[in-house]
């Protein structure tokens, strides 16, 4: 075949242009350490590429979301702590000023400790976190959520809302809770019922917290017992129609309606004792109606009975309220542990997105370089095979 | 024989040899002038004489001197020339794309990554005034991100329309050098009694080349008038030497966007949807199969966002406890582009107003609006697909996420408008919030159990129901519905009494039936379009939603006290929804009024109370900002098949897969240009070496033929010596 010479220059040249171009294409991928560096060297590649860096930026959210729930979490088991050894020197309190042997000026003492450490768990419960928010405050994290209402009782200005931080696409968790449920919404008496004694009573008959026996059997209603002699006491249900009647014998349990309670000491007729449903009560009151019953001079023994029943009434509350404490921070200790968990799950996911991207976007090097090696020889053997080509005319040798 | 007759054969001879000469050394001239087909003298011999012995030959001489080609390879050079400039340009333009949406720092995901992130982060704090500055900070960020990137579309598209102009400037001078070529071959031949005007004809060819380069065209050759140029769809452009010439024009719908005009007898038409090859097929191509769908894929993901993100933001509360207002530019600033056809006869000029029912449901193409015959119907111009308008305009009219309404003016048969939902909206998209305490992280509503309760039931903390929720009225009897919010699973409403044309409100919309419904006749609200349900048998005909949401009565305080037994409860304070007495009680199930929905479980005590109530002071609330937050990874375009960040994928994508196709049939098309160049260089092209040795064959032709001459010259001297002696 006949070939003109313009032709043999030109295809020459454009052998060195083609291996030019592939050669810049490797180098630029080598510089870039990426496959892709326009969307058409792999379209599908490139929408995958966009949609991985954007499940890696969503799941590194995810935690940095978990480490913010993590500290406030952490953070409000510590105040729960606090919280919790207040209570048991308030209890150990309470249990030192029942004692008989105490004098009067003892117990107004333990009462100045007392409001020291209601002011000490008031404090507590208004905690603020880091950015200087309420950290029991419910929603209202602005809002100072407990205060005294000036008439011997505590008012919550939060409210019942819980946040909730996103750890995981499908999984929201709670990062606190709102000081209503812990400090303000604890069931009095024995979680079921509570006893108390009638302030005027005047015999030194003491009442215990009393126990439920058969659940089934509790009717929730304001109870009487009255004692309608020294050694007689009748029970009364709401309407004031006796259930029970029976001769009082000192220590022995009184039985109705699936619960019971225990009677000690000397009451007289006329005495009474209630058995009401148990209500929500702050842990403030009860700390507070605690300090108020050490604080009484006790005169008579009456009054060392009302001292007693109050005490009494005081433990059970307490308890009641260092068991719901227990209860807020088993669940803070549930949800750092479904936090920690996640976070394993979130990282292990972020490592295979990673990798995923790493093999969708990077480039293999050793396979780029011997590819660079291979495109460098060709273009020397195609220059070389130009200038000797060019060199070979007719014309040199006339 | 006469010894002039030697004379005469050797100087013919030489005179052979000598034209030889001359067409070798301008072959050797022209080795590298674009376009030259080598020639060749023609050598015959000259015309014998009879003597009785016989024919006595004469000499030799140049017939003529030819350009050897091969016409059907310059015809495959040609052609291919044609798909090599329409598939480079076509390259060219669609590479920049092709490098611009993926580029790892300034596409549009990390900014949209961005703003998602910020909300997080926001919702982990939501009272914080700085996590709430970086929120719209980010906002920020994603709002320029969107108009850079739409303005590097824009400025494809003025590069588009600078090229366009280029290139016809060029074809117009081209084809005027054609037309000038013709006449002076037609000339310069007749002059010299047909033999060929070789290197004009090149000249021409090449010319054709350089136009078949530019625009495809279909050439062939008239006896005597040289070449005649059409346009691949026939429109002449050379006829001899007259020459018609193209134009730039702007499109009837956009002046803004040029187009390719043709004039013929003082009439231009466009014929930019003719132009199928060459550079000006690319560039209109590239224009229409890429940049127009990309810059509308982008308009409609700025459009999600924008009516997704406000949509959730306006059923949160902010930092002072007010509802939420719009966050970015709000959807009805963003309405479709509605372009009038500059010949619309319809007086005065009628205003068609498009607004945007449903971002989810717009697709990615520009749709064209015709009255024919007193009908109107709506075509989508990527598929061709044509809706018939039976309402419009009588009333307004949805098509794919779009209504149409007629405003003041007439419509006259004839008339079109293109419209363009989603061409600005990348564009116009802006921020509308500046005040970081008004972001609504917050839900407007909080809900509460009573200190009193003394059953173990607990409320969920609630959410505002989004007027997007698809919602069904059904016909229990022909004069009572049933209201369901089916996205909620709530009951919003059972056994209301119908009244035609009244009211019906849920959820931050409002919609009326009229008619007569049957029972178990249903109507659906779905992302505030309305329709009635397929199996109707009333006549019952609902109308289109009014939203304005959230619920008007949303933070009004509800109380919902359980009765005794506790196996249903009373609601008190609610306007919207109903029944509000003895509402039967399922642990678990959502419960809905004036626009809420929260859920209680557990086993409530008769008398129990919980509450909904304003969240008043609840600045540490961040379910607005987790509900915003979760739209980055929900499916909200496209008929919920897609995320923003899909969307944006599907961008890349699609721009990727085009020009991988136009980069490879490029390589393919540039390897057959080649191969075609090659196979008509092999015929027309000089070769040195060949044209080396010629010179060495004609210079001792030329040597021969003078020594024939010396002979003569010899036998004449002593002839006359032998004669004259």
């Amino acid at each position: 075949m006949r070939i003109a010479t313009s032709q043999m220059f030109s295809q020459g040249l454009n052998a060195i242009l083609d291996q030019q171009a592939e050669l810049t294409k490797t180098q630029i991928q080598i510089a870039n350490g990426k496959k892709i560096s326009a969307a058409s060297d792999d379209p599908a590649g490139a929408s995958r590429i966009l949609g991985l860096r954007e499940a890696v930026e969503i799941t590194r959210q995810f935690q940095t979301n978990a480490s913010a729930a993590t500290s406030r979490l952490s953070l409000e088991d510590t105040v729960l702590d606090n919280v919790t050894n207040v209570l048991q020197r308030v209890r150990e309190l309470a249990l030192q000023g029942n004692n008989a042997t105490l004098t009067s000026q003892d117990r107004q003492g333990l009462a100045v400790e007392l409001e020291q450490r209601l002011d000490e768990l008031l404090g507590l419960a208004n905690t603020k976190d880091g950015n200087d928010e309420f950290l029991f405050g419910g929603f209202s994290t602005r809002t100072q959520p407990f205060a005294a209402d000036g008439a011997g009782g505590f008012v919550y200005n939060g409210d019942q809302g819980q946040r909730r931080i996103q750890i995981a696409p499908a999984i929201r968790i709670a990062d606190g809770n709102s000081g209503s449920e812990v400090f303000q919404a604890i069931l009095n008496g024995n979680g079921t019922f509570r006893t108390a004694d009638d302030p005027v009573n005047l015999g030194s008959g003491l009442i215990d917290a009393g126990d439920v026996v058969d659940p089934s059997s509790w009717i929730a209603d304001n109870y009487t017992i009255n004692f309608t002699t020294d050694s007689n006491f009748e029970v009364l249900d709401g309407t004031l129609t006796p259930i029970v009647t029976g001769p009082y014998d000192s220590g022995s349990v009184i039985s109705f309606n699936g619960i019971q309670v225990a009677i000690t000491g000397a009451p007289v007729a006329g005495d009474r004792f209630t058995v009401s449903p148990s209500a929500r009560q702050d842990m403030f009151t009860t700390v507070q109606a605690l300090a108020t019953a050490f604080a009484a001079p006790d005169s008579d023994g009456a009054g060392a009975a009302r001292l007693h029943n109050a005490a009494n009434r005081a433990l059970a509350d307490l308890d009641q309220a260092l068991e719901n404490v227990r209860g807020v921070r088993a669940g803070i200790g549930g949800r750092l542990n479904a936090i920690e968990t996640e976070q394993s799950v979130n990282a292990d996911f972020e490592l295979q997105l990673r990798a995923d991207l790493s093999r969708a976007e990077d480039v293999d090097l050793a396979e780029v370089i011997s590819r660079l090696n291979q495109q460098l020889v060709s273009l020397q053997a195609a220059q070389e095979s130009f200038a000797r080509l060019q060199n070979m005319t007719l014309f040199n040798f006339l | 024989m006469a010894t002039g007759d030697l004379f005469g054969i050797g100087v013919s001879g030489l005179l052979v040899a000598q034209r030889g000469l001359s067409t070798t050394g301008h072959n050797i001239a022209n080795v590298n002038t674009e376009g030259y087909t080598r020639q060749r003298a023609e050598v015959v011999t000259r015309p014998a004489q009879a003597f009785g012995s016989g024919f006595i030959g004469t000499g030799a001489q140049v017939s003529t001197v030819r350009r050897v080609f091969d016409g059907f390879l310059v015809d495959q050079v040609r052609t291919n020339t044609t798909s090599a400039g329409y598939l480079e340009r076509f390259h060219d333009f669609s590479s920049q794309l092709d490098t611009l949406l993926p580029d790892p720092n300034g596409n549009l995901t990390p900014a949209l990554q961005g703003f998602f992130s910020a909300l997080h982060d926001l919702a982990d704090d939501p009272a914080s005034i700085p996590a709430r500055q970086v929120v719209l900070g980010e906002a920020q960020t994603l709002v320029s991100r969107f108009q850079l990137l739409d303005q590097r579309l824009r400025d494809a598209r003025s590069a588009v329309n600078q090229e366009l102009g280029a290139v016809v400037g060029e074809v117009n001078s081209i084809t005027e050098r054609i037309g000038e070529l013709n006449r002076q071959i037609v000339v310069a031949e007749g002059s010299a009694g047909g033999q060929p005007a070789n290197d004009l004809r090149d000249q021409r060819d090449e010319l054709v080349r350089q136009l078949a380069e530019r625009v495809d065209i279909i050439a062939f050759e008239q006896d005597g008038a040289g070449i005649n140029i059409t346009t691949g769809a026939g429109q002449a452009l050379v006829v001899g030497s007259t020459v018609a010439s193209l134009s730039v024009l702007g499109n009837p719908y956009d002046a803004t966007r040029s187009e390719v005009g043709y004039t013929v007898a003082g009439v231009t038409s466009l014929i930019s949807d003719a132009i199928r090859g060459g550079e000006l097929g690319g560039v209109l191509a590239f224009r229409e199969q890429v940049l127009d769908p990309a810059q509308n894929a982008l308009g409609r993901i700025a459009l999600g966002v924008a009516s997704e993100v406000n949509g959730q933001h306006r059923l949160g509360a902010d930092l002072n406890g007010q509802l939420g207002r719009d966050f970015f530019t709000p959807i009805g600033q963003l309405d479709p582009e509605v372009r009038p056809a500059s010949d619309n006869t319809g007086a005065p000029p009628a205003d068609i107003t498009v607004s945007l029912s449903d971002v989810g449901a717009l697709s990615t193409s520009d749709y064209r609006l015709d009255r024919t015959g007193g009908l109107y119907s709506l075509t989508r111009l990527s598929d061709n697909t044509s809706f018939n308008l039976s309402v419009f305009p009588g009333g307004p009219e949805t098509v794919d996420g779009m209504t149409f309404a007629l405003g003041a003016g007439n419509i006259a048969d004839g008339d079109s408008f293109l419209i363009q939902p989603t061409r600005s909206a990348a564009r116009g998209l802006g921020l509308a919030l500046t005040d970081p305490a008004g972001v609504a992280a917050a839900a407007p509503i909080r809900t509460a159990a009573a200190l009193g309760n003394t059953g173990g039931a607990s409320v969920s903390i609630g959410a505002v129901n989004s007027p997007d929720n698809l919602v069904s009225i059904n016909f229990t009897t022909a004069t009572t519905f049933d209201v369901v919010d089916n996205t909620t699973g709530a009951a919003l409403a059972s056994g209301v009494s119908y009244a035609a044309g009244a009211p019906i409100r849920f959820n931050g919309w409002t919609v009326n039936v009229t008619g007569v419904p049957a029972a178990g006749d249903t109507f659906a609200v779905d992302h505030t379009i309305t329709g009635a349900g397929a199996g109707n048998t009333g006549t019952g005909v609902v109308s289109t939603a009014s939203v304005s949401a959230p619920d008007p009565n949303l933070t009004d305080p509800v109380t919902i006290t359980f009765d005794d037994p506790p196996t249903t409860f009373t609601v008190g304070g609610a306007t919207t929804g109903s029944p509000s007495a003895g509402v039967a009680y399922s642990s678990g199930s959502p419960v809905s009024f004036n626009g809420w929905t929260i859920s209680i479980s557990g086993v409530p005590a008769a008398g129990d109370v919980f509450t909904v109530e304003p969240n008043t002071n609840g600045v540490g609330d961040n379910r607005n900002a987790l509900s915003i937050a979760a739209l980055q990874t929900a499916d909200t375009l496209e008929n919920h098949g897609a995320s923003f960040g899909d969307a944006y994928g599907q961008l890349v994508a699609e721009v990727g897969t085009v020009t991988q196709r136009a980069e490879t049939s490029r390589v393919a098309q540039e390897v057959l240009l080649r191969q075609a160049v090659d196979a008509r260089d092999a015929v027309s092209g000089v070769n040195l070496d060949e044209e080396a040795a010629n010179l060495l064959r004609l210079q001792q032709a030329y040597q021969a033929n003078a020594r024939v001459l010396a002979v003569a010259d010899e036998i004449f001297d002593f002839l006359i010596g032998a004669v004259g002696g």
